[in-house]
C-alpha cells in the first residue's frame, strides 16, 4: 500500500468504525429475529447480560427486547450509514473540486462526536433500558412509569450530540464547496441556489433572452450533495429538538423531582413535526445522497457521461418539493390528521418520489446500457444491487402510503420488512459497499484481494436480505405487527424463514470483512486505529 | 428531454395515475364508505385505552353484518393503536389512538364471526399484553 494522506486515512477510519457499527447492528438484528421466532429462546443470554446492568436486575424480557429495538435503528442509521457517508464525502467532495477540506479539525471532531453520540444512545438502551423506540411518540419517552428516567435523559443527550455533529458536518461540507474558488459557487447564496435548484430555474427562464454561452455548472454529484445536506440539516434540527425535549422534561425530574406536564405538548402536532424532520433522512437525505453517489460512480465506472444530466438536475429540484411535503405518509393511520394532508402529502406527494426516483434510476441504467460492453466490477455490481433494493423497497412503500391500503398495512411487518429493510439493507447498504469497493483501491492503490469473495458477498447479502424482508413482508400481510412479541406461534414459519435470511446476510458480511482485511492487511488496518508512533517501532510493518 | 426520456416519463405518470385511481376507487371495499358514501352509522361504541388496558363498553360489542358501526377510541396517557383482527390473525382494520383526541373510524363487517382486538402501536414494554380475544361479535 502506498503512503496515504491524512484525509484518506480518516476516510478509512470512518469506514472501519461504520462497519463495526454494522456488525453491531447485524448482531442485534439477529437477536431480534431470534426472539421474534421463539420469544423465550434468549432467556439465558439475557441473564448473562444482566451482569452489565447494575440496578436493572428486575428487567423483563420485553424491556430488554424493546431497548434493543430502540438502539437498533440509531446504530444502523447514525452509526453505520452516517459514518460511511461522512467518510466518503469528506474524501470525494474535495477530490472532485480539487480543493481541501475547509475546516480540517472538524473531520476528527465529527468522527469522535458521531461515534460517542451513537454509543451514548446505544448505552441508553443497553445499560439504562430506554425503550421508547426511535419514533419517540409523545408523550411516551417522558412517561416515566414505563420508560426509565435515566435512560430517557441519556438517550436525549446522545441524540443532541449526534444531531449537533451532523450540523457541524453539513457546515464543513458547505464551507468546503463555497471556499473552493473555481467560480462554480462563489458564495453561500450561490450554493443554496444550486441546492434548491434555483440556478437551473433561472437558467431556464432566461434561456431565450441571451445568446451568451452557458456558465459552467457544478458537477451533478456536488449539486446532489448540496441538496442532501439541506435535508440532513433540517432533519438534524428537528431530531435535535426532540432530544432537547427529553432533557427539558428529564433533568428537572431527576435533579429536583419536578415533573413537567407532558400534556403541554400536543401529541399530533409533535408527531407532524417529528416525522417532517425524520422523513428528511429517509426521503431526502438517503435518496438524494444515494442518487448523487450513483451519478458520480456510474459514469466513472463505465467511462461514459451521465445520460440525461439535464433532466437529472430538474429531478433534484423537483425532489426538494417532494421531500419537504411528503411526511404525512407516516400519519395515514392517525384519523385526527386532516384528510387533505393524508391524501395530498401522504399519498400523492409520495408518488412524486416514484417519478423522481424513476427518472433517476432510468438515467443511471441508461448510462450503463449505452456504455456496453461493460465490465461488472465489484462497485458496479453492488450499485446494480442498490438500484434493485430501492426499486423493490420504494414500491412497497408506495403500497402502504395509501389512504385505503394503509388501514391493513400500517405498523405491520410489511412496513419494516419489505419496505424499510429492503431500502436500507439492499438499497443503501449495497451502495455503501459499492463505495467501499470503489474507494479502497483509489485510496490505497491496492486491488480487492478476492473476486470470488466479492461475488459470494454480493449474492449472500442480496439473497439473504430479500429472503428476510420478503418473509417479514408476507407476515405483515397476514397481520403480524412490527412492534409486538407474539407468545403464540401464529407467525413462526415466516419468522423462521426471516431468520435464515438474516443468517445468510451475516455469512456474507463476514466474507466481506475477510476480503477487505486481507486486502488491507492487519498492519494497515491497525494503523488506522493505533497511533502511528506506536507502529513506528516496527518500521517494516508500518504502512503510512 | 430526449424521446426515450419522454416515453419513460409517460410510463411513470401512467403507473402513478392508474395505481392512485384504483386505490381511491370503490374497488378497495372500505374506500366505498370511508371516502365516497359517508353513511350514518347505526351505532357508535367508545373504546378507552390507558395504563396498558383496553376498556370496552359494558355488555361488549355486537353488530350485524353489513351494518355501519362507528368506533371512537380515546387514550388517557400515551399513544396506542386500535386494531381489529380475524381469528386467523389477519388484520381487518386499524387506526392510531392519540391522547387528547377522539379517534374515529366507521366500519362495516362483511362476514359474521368473532373478532379480536389488539393495540397496534407500541406504548411501553407491556404493549404485547394489550390483546382482547373475541372482543367483537358480528351476527348475520
Amino acid at each position: 500500500m502506498t503512503r496515504i494522506g491524512w484525509l484518506e486515512k480518516w476516510t478509512l477510519r470512518y469506514a472501519v468504525v461504520g462497519l463495526l457499527f454494522l456488525a453491531m447492528v447485524g448482531f442485534e438484528g439477529a437477536l431480534i429475529r431470534t426472539q421474534l421466532y421463539a420469544p423465550e429462546s434468549l432467556k439465558g443470554f439475557e441473564s448473562l447480560l444482566m451482569i452489565f446492568r447494575p440496578g436493572s436486575a428486575e428487567a423483563s424480557s420485553t424491556e430488554v427486547f424493546y431497548s434493543m429495538l430502540t438502539a437498533h435503528p440509531i446504530v444502523g442509521i447514525y452509526g453505520f450509514a452516517y459514518m460511511c457517508v461522512m467518510g466518503a464525502f469528506y474524501f470525494l467532495v474535495p477530490y472532485l473540486l480539487k480543493t481541501e477540506i475547509r475546516h480540517k479539525k472538524l473531520v476528527s471532531v465529527n468522527f469522535w462526536l458521531q461515534t460517542i453520540g451513537v454509543l451514548v444512545c446505544w448505552g441508553a438502551g443497553f445499560f439504562a433500558l430506554f425503550n421508547s423506540l426511535y419514533t419517540l411518540y409523545w408523550p411516551l419517552p417522558v412517561a416515566y412509569d414505563r420508560i426509565p428516567l435515566v435512560g430517557s435523559i441519556t438517550f436525549g443527550l446522545g441524540l443532541v450530540m449526534i444531531e449537533f455533529n451532523v450540523l457541524l458536518f453539513g457546515y464543513n461540507l458547505i464551507s468546503t464547496v463555497v471556499s473552493q474558488g473555481t467560480g462554480q459557487f462563489r458564495s453561500f447564496g450561490q450554493y443554496l441556489c444550486s441546492a434548491f435548484g434555483i440556478t437551473n430555474l433561472v437558467k431556464w427562464f432566461s434561456r431565450k433572452k441571451t445568446d451568451q454561452p452557458e456558465p459552467e455548472q457544478p458537477p451533478v454529484f456536488i449539486v446532489a450533495v448540496a441538496r442532501g445536506t439541506i435535508d440532513t440539516s433540517i432533519n438534524a434540527i428537528v431530531i435535535l429538538s426532540a432530544g432537547v425535549m427529553l432533557l427539558i422534561y428529564g433533568l428537572p425530574a431527576l435533579l429536583a423531582g419536578i415533573h413537567l406536564n407532558p400534556g403541554a405538548v400536543d401529541s399530533l402536532i409533535y408527531k407532524n413535526w417529528f416525522w417532517w424532520g425524520l422523513d428528511m433522512v429517509a426521503d431526502g437525505n438517503v435518496l438524494m445522497y444515494t442518487a448523487g453517489t450513483w451519478y458520480l460512480l456510474v459514469p466513472m465506472l463505465v467511462n461514459r457521461k451521465l445520460y440525461g444530466e439535464n433532466v437529472v438536475r430538474w429531478v433534484i429540484l423537483a425532489d426538494l418539493l417532494v421531500s419537504l411535503f411528503v411526511w404525512s405518509h407516516h400519519l395515514m393511520g392517525d384519523r385526527p390528521q386532516p384528510f387533505g394532508l393524508r391524501l395530498l402529502s401522504g399519498q400523492f406527494v409520495t408518488w412524486g418520489e416514484f417519478i423522481t426516483m424513476g427518472l433517476t434510476m432510468f438515467s443511471v441504467m441508461m448510462t450503463i446500457w449505452l456504455a456496453r460492453p461493460v465490465k461488472f466490477t465489484p462497485p458496479l455490481k453492488f450499485i446494480m444491487g442498490s438500484i434493485f433494493g430501492f426499486a423493490i423497497g420504494g414500491f412497497a412503500g408506495l403500497v402502504q402510503a395509501n389512504t385505503g391500503l394503509n388501514l391493513v398495512l400500517h405498523n405491520t411487518q410489511w412496513v419494516i420488512g419489505i419496505h424499510a429493510h429492503t431500502q436500507l439493507l439492499v438499497g443503501l447498504g449495497m451502495l455503501l459497499f459499492a463505495v467501499i469497493y470503489a474507494l479502497v483501491p483509489l485510496l490505497t492503490k491496492l486491488e480487492i484481494r478476492s473476486q470470488r469473495l466479492v461475488n459470494w458477498h454480493f449474492w449472500g447479502w442480496i439473497v439473504g436480505a430479500m429472503i428476510m424482508t420478503y418473509a417479514m413482508g408476507m407476515a405483515g400481510t397476514q397481520g403480524m405487527l412490527r412492534r409486538t412479541i407474539y407468545e403464540d406461534r401464529l407467525y413462526q414459519p415466516y419468522m423462521a424463514v426471516a431468520l435464515v435470511g438474516a443468517l445468510l446476510m451475516t455469512v456474507a458480511f463476514v466474507l466481506f470483512l475477510i476480503n477487505i482485511l486481507s486486502t488491507l492487511g492487519w498492519n494497515n488496518t491497525l494503523s488506522l486505529i493505533i497511533p502511528e508512533r506506536w507502529l513506528k517501532t516496527h518500521p517494516d510493518k508500518a504502512v503510512a | 428531454m430526449e424521446k426515450r426520456e419522454k416515453i419513460w416519463f409517460g410510463v411513470l405518470i401512467f403507473v402513478a395515475l392508474a395505481f392512485n385511481i384504483f386505490s381511491l376507487s370503490p374497488l378497495v371495499p372500505w374506500q366505498q364508505w370511508l371516502l365516497w358514501s359517508h353513511p350514518i352509522p347505526t351505532q357508535s361504541v367508545r373504546v378507552e385505552m390507558g395504563d396498558y388496558e383496553i376498556r370496552l363498553p359494558s355488555g361488549g360489542i355486537q353488530v350485524k353484518t353489513n351494518e355501519y358501526m362507528e368506533f371512537v377510541a380515546t387514550s388517557t396517557d400515551v399513544t396506542y393503536g386500535f386494531g381489529v383482527f380475524r381469528q386467523d390473525g389477519t388484520l381487518v382494520f386499524q387506526m392510531q389512538v392519540l391522547p387528547g383526541y377522539e379517534n374515529k373510524i366507521v366500519w362495516k363487517f362483511d362476514a359474521p364471526g368473532v373478532y379480536d382486538m389488539r393495540s397496534t402501536e407500541y406504548s411501553g414494554p407491556r404493549h404485547p399484553e394489550m390483546f382482547i380475544e373475541d372482543a367483537i361479535l358480528v351476527t348475520p
